[in-house]
């Protein structure tokens, strides 16, 4: 089965984002900073990630910065995050990041598409 | 004297003519005397091989202050500051001037009443045939004015800077604020989404009636204000002048093909229709692709919401004086002639018949007259209350064949 990590500080999208996947065919992994997701890609070949950037401890733009094989790993990542502007989303776009999608523009029958269509283009 | 009349005439003549020449060598003398005299703007003296003073012009008096009798026989370093006669600095000029042939220096010097004034100063050492040192001549100008001006010019152009810096400070700092309060706004609306649409797609079983409709309509209102916070940064962009349009040449045909066949599902779950007629001819101009399109498919939104059931649409292409004109003409509610004039502006809301229950937030057609400004073109409502209205977008089609 596939393996999707969700990365996401706030507890009601993180536990919606792992009710709403986990009802499809996936494994759904959860962390909820940059830096428990940096441990957890160590550890496990995801297929997936969805980052959110604007979390304590560590955000989405360090993890990117942080991870050794973000080349390798670039294609797998999709920002998920409130921010549509700004120097944040401008540096994970620096750092090769294509996929961005704005939260609270993604439903949770929109969440499934998005995951789907990506799953599929590899 | 017996000499013919031409020959006496012709004398007459060369006798004039040497008279003539003998007065003008004497007053170009006294003229350069008279120039030099009374030359205002520049301080012109000459001074004896030691510095010491021996003309005096009117502009010298009345750049340094002494009169003629005061000044003559002084030696000029009376002109410099204590701190220039501590460094031998008069001294210094004079051997540079023996040594070149002319010195040339600007800064202060002291006038008769203590005071500075900033001075231009060339000395030129006078040689003999014999290149014997017969003196120096001294002209100094009072540039004080000048060098007032450029200080202030200076100190004009340091405070621009930082004044320029300042503002893009803020200016920075405020395309922070936009983008941070974006997303603090929008953070409770997500998780009310994701919760509500949650239990909208069963995720914890079905939903009995009345409750789905109550959950849909929360939904809905959670849409409506995350819409808000989506135009509101749009707005906010394209108000801070940040937009720069990637221009190209597109065929405005293709554009209005392609969201008319994205709207027709969309307009038929509303019970209208719509259609267009295209210029036969591709319609190409210069123009930001995705921002054209959102501003078209932003009239489209409006002209389906203010149109009851039944109602159509229809998307007219065309080439009018040069222009690339694309026209969205609706059967709706239509506008009153008084309300046109502020359609346009920010939070701008018409009262009619539809707008208690369409929502709509008042930025639409003030974001998309800016797009449409930014592309140097122009929008035009004809509308008829009761019958419908046309939205007219006019771009130049400019630039095409460079």
């Amino acid at each position: 089965m596939r393996k999707i990590l969700i990365v996401e500080d706030d507890p009601i999208l993180r536990d919606s984002y792992h009710l709403i996947l986990s009802s499809q065919p996936y494994v759904c992994h959860v962390a909820e900073n940059g830096k428990v997701a940096l441990d957890m890609i160590k550890k496990t070949n995801y297929d997936l990630v969805l980052l959110d950037i604007m979390m304590p401890v560590m955000n989405g733009v360090e993890l990117l910065e942080n991870l050794d094989n973000l080349d390798e790993m670039k294609s797998k990542i999709v920002i998920m995050s409130n921010l549509s502007s700004g120097k944040e989303i401008e540096r994970t776009q620096e750092l090769g990041i294509q996929q961005n999608v704005v939260k609270s523009d993604t439903s949770p029958s929109q969440l499934i598409s998005l995951v789907r269509l990506q799953l599929i283009s590899r | 004297m017996s000499i013919s009349t031409k020959a006496k005439t012709s004398t007459r003549h060369t006798k004039t003519e040497l008279q003539h020449e003998h007065t003008k060598t004497l007053t170009e003398l006294e003229r350069y005397k008279m120039l030099v005299e009374n030359v205002q703007d520049y301080a012109i003296f000459f001074m004896d091989p030691n510095g010491y003073i021996q003309t005096w012009n009117k502009g010298a008096e009345k750049n340094k202050g002494y009169t003629h009798d005061e000044i003559i026989g002084k030696h000029f370093s009376i002109f410099y500051s204590d701190k220039d006669n501590l460094d031998k600095k008069p001294e210094k000029e004079l051997e540079i001037a023996k040594k070149l042939g002319r010195v040339e220096d600007e800064d202060w010097r002291i006038k008769k009443d203590g005071s500075k004034f900033w001075a231009n100063v060339v000395i030129t050492a006078l040689y003999d045939d014999d290149h014997v040192l017969q003196g120096f001549a001294k002209v100094t100008r009072n540039l004080t004015e000048r060098k007032a001006n450029e200080d202030d010019l200076r100190s004009a152009n340091a405070l621009l800077r930082s004044q320029q810096k300042e503002l893009k400070r803020l200016n920075d700092s405020k395309d922070e604020f936009i983008s941070l309060a974006s997303h603090q706004l929008r953070t409770p609306a997500t998780a009310i989404k994701q919760l509500l649409g949650i239990l909208l797609d069963g995720y914890a079983g079905d939903l009995p009636e009345p409750i789905r409709g109550f959950i849909e309509k929360t939904y809905e209102s959670n849409e409506r204000q995350i819409a808000l916070v989506n135009s509101l940064l749009k707005v906010a962009q394209i108000d801070s002048g940040k937009i720069i349009l990637n221009r190209e040449v597109v065929d405005l045909n293709a554009v209005v093909e392609s969201i008319v066949k994205q709207y027709t599902g969309i307009i038929s779950d509303k019970k209208q229709t719509i259609s267009m007629k295209l210029q036969a001819t591709p319609l190409y101009a210069y123009v930001d692709h995705q921002y054209y399109r959102m501003a078209i498919e932003n009239i489209i939104d409006n002209a389906s919401k203010y149109t009851k059931e039944g109602g159509s649409i229809t998307i007219t292409t065309e080439t009018v004086n040069g222009h690339a004109r694309t026209s969205i003409t609706d059967t709706g509610v239509g506008l009153a002639a008084a309300d046109i004039p502020t359609l346009f502006e920010k939070f701008n809301r018409v009262e009619n018949d539809l707008s208690h229950v369409v929502s709509g937030n008042g930025l639409g057609l003030y974001w998309v007259n800016r797009v449409i400004s930014l592309h140097l073109g122009r929008i035009q409502v004809e509308s008829e209350l009761g019958k419908g209205s046309t939205f007219i977008v006019e771009v130049p089609i400019g630039e095409i064949d460079a």
